[in-house]
């Protein structure tokens, strides 16, 4: 071979490692980019070729990044959303516990002057403060939930466009391999980026295969992409509790199966379902809990006093009923009812009732823990944790029935009073009787929530329980961003790129070309030597 | 390891980041004097921090409830030192008729001074509190709690129950007393007394009860005198028993008591000798009794004898009001100590609460401004860095 095709294959390899060099250059901040590196090898002692331009990824440490970051996600997600329970319950001026001492100590003023217009209306009007405040309370809550709910549905949109991308990249990455051989790097790191951004949202488990594309699968081994198809999957009203948005899978043949929130181990689904079931529904639980056991406290107290009119005291709050909802997939068409029969006994969680071959199992929501049960064949009702679920039938094996005793109570707490005549401070028909409303104010040191918990201990619980969560969280989200800042770092440290690094080589591959062009030059003089041989 | 010029940048972007984040909280806890600014800052010290505010705001109730109580029993003890007074001034008014000196005339015009302050009495024991409430009718503190019925008597139509209020935690205290514990009855210790009707027609007259022997087993029974037999050769006999004859002075021992009587019963007469509370208890009996005795002209000698016999009983029976009023009073003046110490004792707790209060979540401000300048230090040090190897590049010496 000449010189000329040595220096050719030199200046050729040097314009190639440019490139790459200045792919790396211009890339260095691009999400999903990995740094490239030009392999050179011997010609068979004719110069150099390029063997290949490699991409620097490894799948090792990105499937553990991709894990940890998942991971962060979920937990970051989770925080978020209780900062907004810590912020309302931080506030010290719209916390309960205020509101509620400021109505005992007017229950207070009342027992003083009895007869006192001014006093009642104090009565009232602290008492129509700390309903509304409950109310705003609760609907705070109710937002949170409902946004969960929209989350929900907007990460399933997420999910099902970065699956259909992948799918369609999957296709391009075979086709590519099919044509040339080899697939194009930008390519391969748009796909790794993909399932980057999906396992920040779901928990995912990738497979490549021979031919090159990505298998993508739920954590039960349901595919997500199967090399160019993607399964969607669907955000819609639980089949459990229709106020509860669920994701489903749509399988091959277009059949929804609801996944249950456990599924989700990573990414911020799994936060969303976190929040939810953990710290949402157990603050909205021990919120009702507290606003039934109060108004069903005031109210039986109040009822057996007389009022400054005379007349029997009726009742002071109104609160929402229970409500039980059956499962969509029942066959057996049993409609049922629910009550609650005793407050000492009722618990700050709703409750899965299933009826098997061998009868009714009653669970816990926020434990999953077996509840006692009573079967009264009688009036076919079961009794359970305070309440007593009446049935029109015998359900199917398998049938699901939902009871929440507690989540309609705060969004229809209301004062039924509007005159502070209308309080029973007495027991008798005297205007200077305070008896009653002595027996009111008592009721601030009574434990009547649960039988063990007074109103103003039940309302600290619900900031230890908010408080103690947020600080779990903020500790297991430093040690996971902890753990993802190193994996980030690992990663980088082989695909990132080191513009210093790049300086150098872009000096050196210049060098390189200017050397082979010498070499050309150089074989161009020789010839010119012999050419001029006379 | 090689670091990549992305991993640089965000280090010292994060760095940045956290540092700025700690001097904003510092910053926050300064502005709000909080060192807990959120629950999850501490949830433990919130958690009791609600708990010590609930006892902060039932401290605070009871504190209220003490000044309610405090301004009845104020306005009681105010009526009821009128109301002693009243009693004294008929004490000696009292004390003037007895005189036997007095002509009917004279006695009269004691009678109306009597008549002026039985009138003001029957006001006193009306009083309202200032806000159209009765201070002595109980309950029913929206009546007059005594009424002026048709003859000119005055009848008590209260509540006999009076209101209780809490003032501590294990105390409920009467905000007053009623009417009928201060115009209506005798206290326990009241010793027995003579009463002889004023419808008797002869001339005997009474003297106090002796007692000789408490241990008598009818000591504390009430025992009622009637008289017979003749003019010449009276006789008595004690709750319808066997007729005694009776020969003046005669010496009457019953229960373990001893009366003396002087003059001479008409046939049909009696004495009662009964313990106070068994008696007439009626402050405002006593007065219409002594203004109808004084306004009655004592010409013949059973009249005198009526005269001075009624005259004894009221004396006695004022006696025994004022005792009871005084007695009401020192009740008061006892509940104002007690409530003088509920209010230390109360106020040493608040003081105690807040202490503990501010231990919680209060912040220490010099440890706050001190970790406010090294959060400060930190940041200037992070940004420092991060302009000193912004600068480091390859590309600055490639030129």
């Amino acid at each position: 071979m000449s010189i000329f095709s040595i220096g050719l294959s030199g200046l050729h390899a040097a314009q190639t490692a440019l490139h790459a060099t200045s792919g790396n250059i211009s890339n260095v901040y691009t999400p999903g980019y990995n740094r490239e590196v030009v392999l050179l090898g011997e010609n068979n002692g004719n110069g150099v070729k390029v063997n290949d331009v490699q991409r620097q990824f490894n799948q090792f440490v990105a499937t553990r990044l991709n894990a940890a970051s998942g991971s962060l996600a979920s937990l970051d997600t989770y925080g978020t959303q209780l900062r907004q329970i810590d912020n309302l319950l931080s506030d010290d001026q719209a916390g309960l516990a205020p509101l509620m001492q400021k109505f005992f100590s007017a229950l207070g003023q009342m027992a003083s002057n009895p007869g006192d217009p001014a006093a009642r209306q104090g009565v009232v009007g602290t008492a129509s403060t700390m309903v509304s405040q409950f109310s705003s309370f609760g609907n705070y809550l109710d937002d949170i939930g409902r946004g969960v709910n929209e989350q929900i549905a907007q990460e399933v949109t997420g999910i099902n466009s970065l699956t259909s991308q992948i799918a369609r990249l999957n296709d391009e990455i075979q086709l590519a391999r099919g044509s040339e051989g080899n697939a194009p790097n930008s390519l391969l790191n748009q796909r790794d980026n993909l399932v980057h951004e999906l396992s920040q949202r779901i928990d995912i488990r990738v497979n490549e295969q021979d031919s090159g594309s990505y298998t993508v699968a739920l954590g039960n081994g349901m595919p997500l992409v199967s090399s160019g198809t993607p399964y969607q999957l669907q955000a819609g009203a639980g089949q459990a509790d229709p106020t509860r948005t669920m994701v489903s899978y749509v399988d091959g043949s277009g059949n929804p199966r609801e996944l249950s929130e456990d599924h989700f181990k990573r990414g911020k689904l799994s936060g969303l379902f976190e929040f939810r079931s953990e710290s949402l529904d157990k603050m909205q639980n021990q919120l009702g809990q507290l606003a039934y056991s109060l108004a069903t406290a005031f109210n039986e107290v109040h009822q057996q006093g007389v009022d400054l009119n005379q007349q029997p005291g009726g009742a002071l709050f109104g609160i929402g009923d229970p409500s039980v909802f059956s499962h969509t997939r029942n066959t057996g068409g049993v409609e049922a009812a629910v009550s609650i029969t005793d407050t000492s006994a009722l618990m700050s969680t709703g409750f899965d009732i299933r009826y098997g071959d061998d009868g009714y199992t009653v669970t816990r929501r926020d434990n999953g823990k077996a509840v006692a049960v009573t079967f009264d064949a009688a009036t076919n009702s079961l009794s359970f944790g305070g309440v007593e679920l009446t049935l029109n039938g015998t359900p199917a094996s398998g049938d699901r029935f939902l009871v929440e005793p507690l989540n309609n109570v705060v969004s229809q707490f209301e004062l039924l009073i509007t005159e502070g005549s209308e309080l029973a401070a007495a027991q008798s028909n005297s205007t200077g009787d305070n008896r009653n409303a002595l027996a009111l104010l008592e009721l601030q040191n009574q434990r009547l929530v649960q039988g063990n918990a007074t109103f103003n201990q039940a309302y600290a619980g619900m900031i230890s329980t908010a408080g103690n969560q947020m600080s779990v969280v903020q500790a297991n989200l430093a040690a996971q961003q902890g753990l993802t800042d190193q994996l980030n770092a690992l990663q980088q440290s082989e695909s990132g790129v080191n513009l210093d690094e790049e300086a150098a080589n872009l000096i050196r591959y210049q060098q390189y070309y200017q050397a082979n062009a010498k070499v050309i030059e150089t074989g161009s003089t020789i010839l010119d030597t012999i050419l001029s041989l006379r | 390891m090689r670091i990549s010029t992305l991993t640089i940048y965000n280090q010292h972007t994060s760095s940045m980041n956290k540092q700025q984040a700690d001097v904003m909280k510092v910053g926050q806890q300064i502005a709000s004097g909080k060192r807990v600014t959120t629950i999850s800052d501490d949830p433990q010290a919130m958690t009791q921090a609600v708990a010590l505010s609930q006892s902060q705001a039932v401290t605070q109730q009871f504190v209220d409830a003490r000044i309610g109580v405090r301004n009845s029993l104020g306005q009681e003890e105010s009526v009821l030192n009128s109301v002693t007074e009243i009693y004294s001034r008929a004490k000696t008014l009292m004390v003037q008729a007895a005189n036997g000196t007095l002509g009917d005339a004279d006695r009269a015009s004691v009678g109306s001074e009597l008549k002026s302050l039985y009138e003001s009495l029957v006001g006193l024991a009306n009083s309202g509190d200032g806000n159209g409430r009765y201070l002595f009718g109980g309950y029913q503190d929206d009546t007059a709690p005594f009424i002026r019925q048709p003859d000119g008597s005055v009848s008590f139509n209260g509540s006999t129950e009076i209101r209780e209020q809490r003032v501590d935690a294990d105390r409920l205290m009467p905000t007053g007393h009623t009417g009928d514990e201060i115009f209506r009855q005798v206290h326990s210790s009241a010793g027995y007394l003579v009463d002889a009707s004023p419808a008797n027609a002869g001339t005997m007259t009474f003297g106090a009860a002796e007692i000789l022997d408490p241990s008598d087993p009818q000591f504390g029974q009430a025992f009622d005198l009637s008289f017979g037999g003749t003019a010449a050769a009276p006789t008595y006999s004690v709750n319808g028993g066997a007729a005694v004859a009776y020969t003046a002075p005669q010496d009457i021992a019953v229960g373990g008591l001893r009366v003396r009587l002087e003059g001479q019963p008409a046939a049909g007469d009696t004495l009662r000798i009964a313990p106070a509370d068994q008696g007439n208890t009626d402050i405002f009996k006593t007065f219409e009794r002594a203004i109808a005795a004084l306004d009655t002209p004592a010409i013949t000698a059973s009249d005198k004898a009526n005269l001075r016999n009624s005259i004894h009983v009221v004396m006695n029976e004022l006696d025994n009001g004022l005792e009871n009023v005084l007695t009401v009073r020192a009740e008061v003046g006892a509940r104002f100590n007690e409530l003088d110490t509920l209010d230390a004792i109360s106020s040493n707790r608040m003081i105690g609460y807040k202490q503990a209060m501010s231990d919680l979540v209060d912040l220490n401000y010099v440890e706050a401004a001190s970790e406010y300048s090294m959060r400060m230090v930190g940041l200037q040090a992070a940004q420092q860095s991060f302009a000193k190897v912004k600068d480091l590049s390859l590309f600055n010496y490639l030129r």
